[in-house]
């Protein structure tokens, strides 16, 4: 009987086939526009999260903290206490955490020959390399005579030797560094392998120095930008960091002089954001889901009215007030879901484009899909509803005679 | 049996009221060709509508092969008009863009008949009245006499205890109607109960009986044959 009465709303809607697609429009503008926004917001998520993950994973960084009310005078600048000496006591006193790296840069003007260059000089440690798993393709990496003797080495990033060294091989060369008007001559160590565009800015296109070299001669005060350390294994993220925070709150005495963040809180603030952004977007398009289905409403009562000498036949040949509830509110579902299934091609279709066009990975949340489709379910009954009642409740005599 | 009692339908429009019958009792007994007649406001529609069980009267009783009819619901009265009555109405009400042996399959569907069933009934019924050659094509495709063809087949389909017709012929031309009015004859031959509701008087006189309506009331009931 069901089956019945959904086949004869399937031939209501094959008659008109026009205004059957024009009033399923809203729904499919609807389900596919919630369908991409979500899945394209997780899409680009799941981009940011790979390239933050790929700055290396499990990673802490503690960096200097500005707290307001103290801004302008303050009696110490709060960055003169992330001295190099600390890091050895962070590594006794934090078992939670291993590889401390401390990092400080500024930029500078590369010179060879003729050929100048702007470039960022970093300066940091041996560790850096296994941190951020990133490692030279030739050569070597800053070791530890290098720091311990402050040593003129420089390990350049891809382009910086691509472009300085066109004509040959980089290691063992001299170039000079020129940081705020003094000039330093360097030996090239090593050359890193090329790592490409990250959120931190292209790592290609900097220049990597023992950070002991880096607060001796280059900035000559001995403190550095920030540390940043890998949780050991069998540590989590927060005991590695509740570890670090005991440490610096007992060496500095005051919470608001330094900053921890982990990799976790940055995914999660990311996860804020784009889950603030996708819940926006997507309410948007659930309004034009809502619009959606006050189209089909419409439509219904104008085929409800059309056919009304139709439901006064079916009635004197023996329909009951369900079967005639059941054939239009089938009808409306069926317009709902049709649209909703058009929607989500569209959606995917949508969502591939974009994430082919940006070069992301495809997500496409399952979730949004359930919902949309449930949503323009709920939408087709609970708009057919009111057509369908209209239609059951038609007295047989006057549809019959309805012209 | 059909037994009508004293049956009397008021309609209200706003403060007027308008007594369509009132008060007619006759007995139509199983297999009776009857012809009800009258001119327009006679109450002859009403008097089908109430038959048919498409409207409950005022009051009256009204019993249809011993059913009370004025005590049933909507539900019941549903099953009444798909089970025990067939309906052959003057505009044919068939159902557009759906094949004529689809459409003779409409009752058996609200009856809950299989699929198979149906097709093989309609079959049959579409047979008898001679149709069965155009069984695929659609209500638009055929002259105004094979649709009522159709209509009679769809009337027949459930083997009703009454088959009800409005005005049968009133679309058709006279050799057509005579065609009509020749398959009715034939379907009281084989017992079935007809009741027609006309005003033409040729129409009537093919009829056993009939039964005239002036008014809302009964002004003559006769038996011609």
């Amino acid at each position: 009987m069901i089956f019945e009465t959904f086949r004869i709303a399937i031939n209501g809607l094959r008659t008109n086939k026009l205004r059957t697609f024009l009033s399923m429009l809203g729904i499919i503008i609807g389900v596919g526009a919630v369908i991409a926004i979500v899945s394209i917001g997780s899409s680009a998520r799941e981009e940011v999260t790979v390239q933050i993950s790929s700055l290396g994973s499990d990673l802490l960084w503690v960096t200097p903290g500005f707290s307001a009310g103290r801004a302008t005078r303050m009696e110490s600048d709060p960055r003169e206490n992330f001295t190099l000496n600390i890091i050895q006591y962070i590594d006794d006193y934090s078992p939670g955490v291993t590889n401390v790296v401390p990092e400080v840069s500024g930029s500078v003007q590369l010179r060879r020959g003729d050929n100048t260059l702007n470039s960022t000089a970093v300066g940091t440690s041996q560790d850096f390399t296994t941190v951020n798993i990133y490692y030279p393709e030739r050569g070597r990496f800053i070791d530890q005579d290098d720091l311990d003797q402050s040593r003129n080495s420089v390990v350049l990033g891809s382009n910086v030797a691509s472009e300085l060294f066109s004509d040959g091989d980089p290691i063992g060369q001299r170039i000079r560094l020129n940081y705020q008007g003094r000039n330093i001559n360097f030996t090239v160590v090593g050359v890193m392998e090329p790592k490409g565009q990250g959120i931190m800015g292209n790592l290609d296109r900097r220049v990597y120095i023992p950070v002991t070299t880096f607060t001796d001669k280059l900035s000559r005060q001995n403190f550095v930008d920030l540390y940043y350390a890998q949780f050991s294994p069998g540590f989590s993220s927060q005991e590695a960091r509740n570890q670090i925070d005991y440490f610096f709150f007992q060496h500095l005495g005051d919470e608001n002089l330094y900053n921890i963040m982990s990799q976790d809180q940055i995914l999660g603030v990311l996860d804020q954001v784009t889950g603030t952004l996708s819940l926006m977007l997507g309410g948007i398009a659930g309004i034009s889901l809502l619009v959606g289905g006050i189209g089909i409403m419409n439509i219904m009562l104008v085929s409800v009215t059309e056919r009304t000498k139709e439901i006064g036949i079916r009635k004197a040949l023996g329909a009951k007030k369900r079967n005639i509830l059941g054939q239009f509110l089938l009808e409306s579902l069926a317009l709902s879901s049709i649209g909703g299934f058009i929607g989500i091609g569209l959606g995917y279709l949508g969502t591939y484009l974009v994430t082919r066009i940006g070069n992301w990975p495809l997500v496409l949340s399952p979730i949004a899909v359930i919902l949309a489709f449930g949503f323009s379910l709920a939408i087709g009954l609970f708009f057919g509803i009111y057509p369908a009642v209209k239609a059951a409740r038609l007295d047989p005599v006057d549809s019959l005679s309805y012209e | 049996m059909i037994e009508v009692k004293d049956l009397r339908k008021v309609f209200k429009n706003g403060e007027i009221e308008v007594e369509a019958l009132k008060g007619v009792s006759y007995t139509i007994n199983d297999g009776e060709f009857v012809a009800i007649m009258g001119p327009s406001g006679s109450g002859k529609s009403t008097m089908m509508h109430l038959l048919g069980c498409l409207d409950q009267a005022t009051s009256g009783k009204y019993f249809l092969a011993g059913t009370d009819v004025g005590k049933l619901d909507d539900n019941q009265l549903a099953i009444i008009r798909n089970e025990q009555v067939g309906f052959v109405f003057q505009q044919f009400n068939l159902l557009a863009r759906t094949s004529i042996s689809k459409n003779v399959e409409v009752p058996m569907i609200y009856k809950g008949v299989s699929r198979k069933e149906r097709k093989r009934r309609a079959e049959e019924m579409l047979a008898q009245v001679g149709l069965a050659h155009r069984m695929d094509h659609n209500p638009n495709e055929i002259s105004g006499g094979q649709k009522q063809r159709v209509a009679i087949a769809r009337a027949l389909v459930n083997n009703p205890d009454l088959i009800l017709a409005d005005e049968p012929t009133g679309n058709l031309d006279t050799k057509t109607g005579d065609e009509i009015m020749g398959l009715f004859q034939e379907l009281n031959d084989q017992g079935h109960t007809i009741v027609i509701v006309t005003h033409e008087p040729p129409i009537a006189k093919q009829a056993k009986r009939i039964i005239n309506l002036r008014d809302g009331l009964i002004s003559s009931d006769e038996v011609i044959a």
